[in-house]
């Protein structure tokens, strides 16, 4: 592709989102995460009672731990895993038939599960680097093994239940199907992921990320391994899904394709991460909770809810790519400096 | 089995048809349009209501056509400019996230006022024997379309003008800026085509099964899938990965079953992109 020669071309950087520095000290690094925690944890004392909002609450956080794994694939390494529901589901339908249909133990279930969308995963990502293919292709790729993997559910009805869905008994009679349990559960699941996230930022893996997200070919010339970080965003990012779809259902009790559907988790996660700001470690968080509340005061209006997410994703992309978590940083960085120079002016 | 071999031919050509319009646009502008599919069930509406409105089939049909590509024309002439302004895989991305939103917006509104909207175009008429095989006449009609305009096309683009512009903007920007092509203009062109295009198919399409509001999505997959196993670019790779996909697509259903056969579509996408990225047909990168 040759850019018109009069034009006003954009700048090179990353198109979307930032891809910036963690803070060096190991407190100011975490603490963002633990105030989420913090604040997240109140909820419950607020919603508690109601069994509907509690399960709205849940849902929220399954989505949120799903913007945090595509944040580490995307948001890290810009590999568009259009895939984020399908890894999900492989996840949850893995646990289910392993544990209901093969008999095993739950937990044992969860692990296989999350281990097979993980190697799921990286093996897309492998393929991807292999073949160098780019963002458009690896999109490609990704959604043809989504739409693929949905049409296989609906297909493998003896296994799945078809597009009835399917009644996951394990969970029973635990924990697991407590709201109140259930949303600690996934609030323990969502902090955990951001903890990894941060940690991998501050590593030397978080630094072959930067350098492969801002500029790929100066990252190779430096010696960074592109490929192989890569395949590890794939591996951990997948890893998560996995393990969130699994969780989800055995402490749903109810998985059909409808939960995991391209068009339900994908396009939801993009404009959600898109919103909060790619890249970010709260960018996934902020999504999260503005389309939650979004959810509920647009209840109402259902087509309508499409038209609006629609004008959302070209509102987004076309003005404010950097998201919601950079501009308020950049915004109260910027009230700090005005208030230090007022006080410093005052004599 | 030569029924079966018949009807995906059939199907075969109006999937050429919808990749064309899809692999025009994106050798182009360098646009993956999301909103394609949108635009044939935003043509199927607009034919649907002059239809009961009480307008003959011809002029209904026409109408479709020209909401779809004005359609095109809006979006290329609005949402497309930031996106040309952007170079190589920032304009591809950027282009799929707006049109993406763009197939919501239109999705929406439609679904909205037209919940249960749907375009069946009834051709009577006793069923004509080719080749041993009693065809519909609905689905002749739809051949002879889809062969008509594919043969239009093929010319159009060796032939004419404003092909030959449309074909070397595709090959090289710079250079046909430089022999007095305004790539922008010949892009709102092509934009419009892809519209009508992709209404075109929702028109023959319904001549053999309904077109619901919903089937956006679905068209948007075929196109994509057809374009890209074609070569993303190449207009004649489109209709021969359309022609072979549609085959492969009634054979897959009769003898193994619906969902193994979107499946096996899907996988030829998948594998086109890992084994050999042109496509059949595509240029070298």
């Amino acid at each position: 592709m040759t850019a018109e020669p009069d034009a006003t071309v954009e700048s090179d950087a990353a198109p979307l989102g930032v891809s910036a520095r963690p803070p060096r000290s190991l407190t100011r690094a975490f603490w963002p995460v633990a105030v989420t925690g913090a604040v997240l944890a109140l909820v419950p004392l607020w919603l508690g009672d109601s069994r509907l909002m509690m399960g709205l609450a849940v849902d929220a956080l399954v989505f949120g731990a799903y913007a945090v794994a595509f944040n580490v694939i995307f948001g890290s390494t810009n590999q568009l895993f259009l895939c984020v529901g399908a890894l999900a589901g492989v996840g949850g339908y893995a646990a289910a038939i392993l544990s209901d249909t093969a008999g095993l133990p739950m937990a044992v279930g969860m692990v296989l599960a999350t281990a097979l969308a993980a190697a799921l995963g990286g093996l897309l990502s492998w393929v991807a680097v292999r073949r160098s293919l780019g963002v458009i292709f690896t999109g490609i790729v990704t959604l043809a093994f989504s739409l693929s993997f949905a049409n296989l559910v609906l297909g493998q009805r003896e296994l799945t239940g078809g597009e009835t869905g399917l009644i996951v008994s394990a969970g029973e009679a635990t924990f697991l199907r407590d709201r109140v349990a259930a949303y600690y559960l996934f609030l323990a699941m969502l902090v955990a992921f951001l903890v990894v996230f941060r940690a991998l930022q501050r590593s030397h893996i978080g630094w072959a990320f930067r350098a492969l997200r801002d500029n790929e070919l100066a990252a190779e010339l430096a010696g960074v391994d592109v490929a192989r970080y890569r395949v590890y965003a794939g591996l951990i990012g997948s890893a998560m899904l996995g393990l969130t779809g699994a969780v989800y259902a055995h402490s749903e009790g109810f998985i059909s394709p409808s939960t995991f559907e391209f068009g339900h988790v994908d396009v939801r996660v993009l404009v959600m991460l898109a919103f909060g700001g790619l890249g970010t470690l709260l960018g996934p968080v902020v999504g999260t909770v503005v389309f939650a509340v979004l959810d509920e005061v647009l209840i109402d209006f259902e087509q309508l809810r499409t038209v609006f997410y629609g004008l959302l994703i070209i509102a987004l992309f076309l003005g404010f790519k950097r998201g919601a978590v950079p501009a308020a940083t950049d915004f109260f960085r910027v009230l700090a400096r005005r208030a230090r120079s007022r006080f410093e002016r005052t004599p | 089995m030569r029924a079966v071999v018949l009807d995906g031919i059939v199907l075969g050509l109006q999937f050429g048809l919808l990749g064309v319009g899809m692999t025009l646009v994106y050798g182009l502008g360098g646009v993956l349009n999301l909103a394609y599919g949108q635009a044939a069930v935003l043509a199927a509406m607009v034919v649907a209501i002059t239809l009961t409105a009480g307008a003959p089939a011809l002029v209904a049909a026409g109408a479709g056509l020209l909401a779809a590509a004005a359609g095109g024309v809006v979006l290329d002439r609005t949402l497309m400019l930031p996106v040309y302004r952007q170079r190589g895989e920032h304009r591809v991305l950027l282009g799929l996230l707006l049109t993406l939103g763009v197939a919501f917006v239109i999705d929406g509104l439609l679904l909205w006022r037209y919940p249960t909207g749907a375009l069946r175009l009834a051709i009577g008429g006793e069923a004509v024997p080719i080749l041993g095989v009693r065809m519909r006449v609905g689905s002749l009609w739809a051949t002879g379309i889809s062969l008509a305009v594919g043969a239009a096309l093929l010319l159009f683009f060796r032939a004419t003008t404003l092909g030959r512009a449309a074909r070397s903007v595709i090959q090289d920007e710079v250079g046909a800026r430089l022999v007095g092509i305004s790539p922008a203009a010949v892009r709102t062109f092509i934009f419009a085509l892809s519209g009508a295009l992709a209404g075109l198919v929702a028109v023959t399409r319904s001549m053999t099964s309904p077109v619901s509001v919903t089937a956006g999505f679905d068209f948007t997959i075929l196109a994509l899938i057809v374009a890209v196993v074609g070569g993303l670019g190449s207009v004649a790779g489109a209709f021969l990965a359309g022609v072979l996909l549609g085959i492969v697509s009634t054979v897959s259903a009769f003898y193994i079953g619906q969902y193994i056969t979107t499946i096996v579509l899907l996988a030829a996408a998948a594998l086109t992109i890992v084994v050999r990225p042109r496509g059949l047909l595509g240029r070298s990168p």
